[in-house]
């Protein structure tokens, strides 16, 4: 057995439209290693959560079309499974925990039923088994007299419980692989900081693997052990997250990190990337970030990078890296 | 910026307001939600203030008492020296015209059916003043400034990014020379690595036609880099006020602290031991008698939950309101009042 928890390879989603194919996602690799927090940190529209839901199997099609050559979780491979299969894999070995609890979760039914139901559907507990199972893990990530509040309907909690209730959710059959799809992205920031901590704090107990995805940097300084940057459908930089976040290799990763203000700055100037993301039907010829990118030059403009391995196992997809012999690269 | 005292722009004098909810079953009675409590400031011309604190503290409603939106159920709003709910029609109206805001969802605070020109010349239309041709030579003229080409003129707010479409809230904003302008979290709608073009937009627009800011944020690490003074408010009421410079310093107020280190740092070799305040946001209907922050604050006392912490002058313009730094006012500073507070008893 491997130590990779999720092996994905070559994944491509394409959405046809009337005037013309959306490119979702375009040929994605990603591992994720056993107990490891890996992150997908990209711009709105870039495709982080066409990927999350094609690796759960979950994309409609039509509209969507899949094509991948492997989808490998802990050996399995999940790519010809049948619905019926997949349904029984998830909230089993595979979960989700969504960006917006309010749908994620049913309006009618208190959160205690909803996560009983799991423990009863999946290990055939009783129903009072179930329940002290329920409490123990509402009480696990945080909710406040866990005992009462499982009669709570969805709408009678905050948006933070409402998380913290996906989140047991998500753990509750100990699953081998969770993905988080934005998490806290709706929460308020001191909420967002216990969010996480929880998040953080039980996926290091159980040892399971996590798939972070965000659009915000920042959010995963604390948590990833590895981060991948995704950039208009494709993968442009993969690395740890010291090696990413003190020698970014890409211009886009540089850019992004770049423009997130930081406490330590005293200047009055923020730095900025030009312009904006491609419209996903009509992505520029040769990189995609060429338009957008200082450093670009006629090859740019004419082909797309290929994904170049290091020696130290990081990835980046660019002619002209930065940072590449380790160690800060002086200010252009 | 000339020597002489600097003049106030705007004034708020102990503003509060108030909506009326329905009780949540048809029998109960009516309830308050004190949305914002006896809040005072001065503006500074030419200054950016910011305003700082989590959802429903009431930024957004301060902002709208100041461009006379939202009548205050107490205290006043001073624009420009004058009391601006008691202006009569048509001097309220012009001052109204000086004040101008920006919002957070691009993406809803432009009319779809309108093109660009229509979008940006609206206010001017109805103010009613400009010829047509004057008109559209200010449209692009407006156009340029904020980024944005002739060619976009006939265009509509589909066919534009989210950044483009705040460009766009931005031309229309100022259209009409404001010199006070609010941005309501003009970013948090908007993909990342955008942020800064807009927020150097806004700069670069204040330095050339001599703006007042009202910023409105949550993100501390964005306000002390582009705000002069800034208030932190927690369920309607101003916990900490001062200079940025100063709050940054020297954060006095534990609240303050807390978002302070709850703003994620990119920078990985500094991640500093964080607060993490424990529970939620309570509601601003009957909110707590004593210091609105009492329930989630780390350092509480026994006296916090029932004295209210009035806002006390720490160093010269530095306020803060917060018992443990200002100490229990006389009658109340017993050693009962200072214990720690026992979360059992809640
Ligand atoms: N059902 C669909 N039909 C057509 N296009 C779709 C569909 N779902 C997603 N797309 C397109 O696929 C691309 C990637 O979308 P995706 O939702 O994965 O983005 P994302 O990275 O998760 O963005 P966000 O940060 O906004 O959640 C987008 O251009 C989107 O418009
Ligand atoms: N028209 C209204 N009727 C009733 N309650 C209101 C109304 N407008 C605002 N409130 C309440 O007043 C409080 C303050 O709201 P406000 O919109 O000013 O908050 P905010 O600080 O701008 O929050 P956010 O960061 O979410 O925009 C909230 O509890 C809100 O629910
Ligand atoms: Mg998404
Ligand atoms: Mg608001």
């Amino acid at each position: 057995m491997s130590d990779l928890m999720l092996k994905l390879r070559n994944l491509k989603v394409v959405f046809p439209a009337q005037e013309g194919i959306i490119k979702a996602v375009e040929g994605i690799d990603l591992d994720i290693g056993k107990g490891e927090c890996v992150a997908l940190v990209g711009e709105s529209g870039c495709g982080k959560s066409v990927t999350s839901l094609a690796i759960m199997k979950l994309l409609n099609s039509p509209p969507a079309l899949v094509k991948v050559d492997e989808i490998n979780l802990d050996g399995e491979e999940l790519k010809n499974h049948s619905d019926a299969k997949m349904q029984e894999l998830r909230g089993k070995t595979l979960s989700m925990i969504f960006q917006d609890a309010m749908t994620a979760l049913n309006p009618v039914m208190t959160i205690g039923r909803q996560i009983d139901e799991i423990y009863i559907r999946h290990n055939n507990y009783s129903k009072r088994e179930a329940r002290k199972l329920t409490i123990k893990a509402l009480d696990l990530v945080g909710v406040p007299e866990a005992k009462s509040r499982a009669n709570s309907f969805p709408h009678q909690l905050s948006g933070g419980m409402r998380q913290r209730v996906l989140i047991a959710m998500a753990f509750a059959c100990m699953p081998k692989l969770i993905i988080a799809d934005e998490p806290t992205t709706a929460l308020d920031v001191t909420i967002q900081a216990q969010v996480l901590n929880v998040l953080s704090d039980m996926q290091k107990k159980h040892h399971v693997s996590l798939l972070l995805i965000t659009h915000d940097l920042s959010v995963v300084a604390n948590m990833a052990d590895t981060i991948y940057v995704m950039y208009s459908g494709k993968i442009v930089e993969t690395a740890s997250k010291r090696e990413l976040f003190t020698s970014p290799k890409h211009p886009y990763t540089e850019g992004l990190l770049g423009s997130v203000p930081r406490l330590s700055d005293s200047h009055h100037h923020f730095v900025q990337i030009p312009d904006a993301v491609p419209h996903p039907m009509f992505k520029p010829g040769g990189c995609y970030f060429h338009p957008r990118c200082s450093y670009c030059t006629e090859e740019c403009k004419l082909k797309m990078p290929p994904l170049v391995k290091t020696a130290d196992g990081s990835e980046y997809r660019c002619f002209h890296p930065l940072n590449l012999k380790g160690g800060h690269k002086d200010a252009k | 910026m000339p020597n002489e005292a600097k003049s106030i722009i705007m004034e708020l004098e102990h503003l509060s307001v108030d909506f009326p909810v329905k009780g949540a079953l048809p029998f109960q009675k009516k309830r308050r939600v004190q949305a914002v409590t006896d809040v005072s400031l001065k503006i500074e011309s030419g200054e950016t203030f910011g305003i700082v604190g989590e959802s429903g503290c009431g930024k957004s409603t301060i902002a709208n008492a100041m461009v006379g939106m939202i009548r205050p159920t107490e205290g006043k709003v001073i624009f420009k020296g004058q009391d601006l709910f008691a202006l009569e029609r048509k001097l309220f109206k012009e001052a109204r015209r000086d004040m101008q805001m920006i919002f957070q969802d691009p993406f809803s605070s432009l009319n779809p059916r309108f093109n660009v020109y229509q979008i940006i010349s609206e206010p001017m239309l109805i103010r009613g003043k400009s010829t047509p041709e004057e008109m559209k030579e200010r449209v692009i003229e407006l156009l340029r400034l904020v980024g944005l080409s002739d060619k976009d003129l006939y265009r509509h707010p589909s066919d534009f990014s989210g950044g483009q479409r705040q460009r766009i809230g931005i031309a229309r904003a100022i259209s009409l020379n404001p010199d006070f302008l609010i941005c309501d979290e003009p970013v948090s709608a908007l993909d990342v690595s955008v942020h800064a073009q807009i927020l150097n937009l806004l700069m670069e627009l204040q330095e050339k036609l001599q703006m007042t800011y009202v910023f409105i944020s949550h993100n501390l690490a964005v306000v002390k880099n582009l705000c002069d003074h800034m208030i932190v408010m927690y369920l309607g009421k101003v916990m900490e006020s001062g200079s940025t410079k100063a709050i940054y310093k020297n954060p006095l107020h534990p609240y303050t602290n807390a978002l302070l280190t709850a703003v994620l740092d990119v920078d990985i070799d500094n991640q500093k031991e964080r607060v993490i305040l424990e529970g939620d946001i309570p509601s601003p209907i009957d909110p707590p008698k004593g210091c609105r922050f009492y329930q989630r604050c780390p350092m509480a006392m026994m006296g916090c939950k029932s004295i209210a912490a009035p806002l006390i002058e720490v160093e010269p313009g530095h306020f803060v309101s917060c018992h443990k730094v200002n100490g229990f006012p006389e009658p109340y500073a017993n050693e009962e009042n200072t214990r720690p507070l026992d979360p059992e008893n809640e």
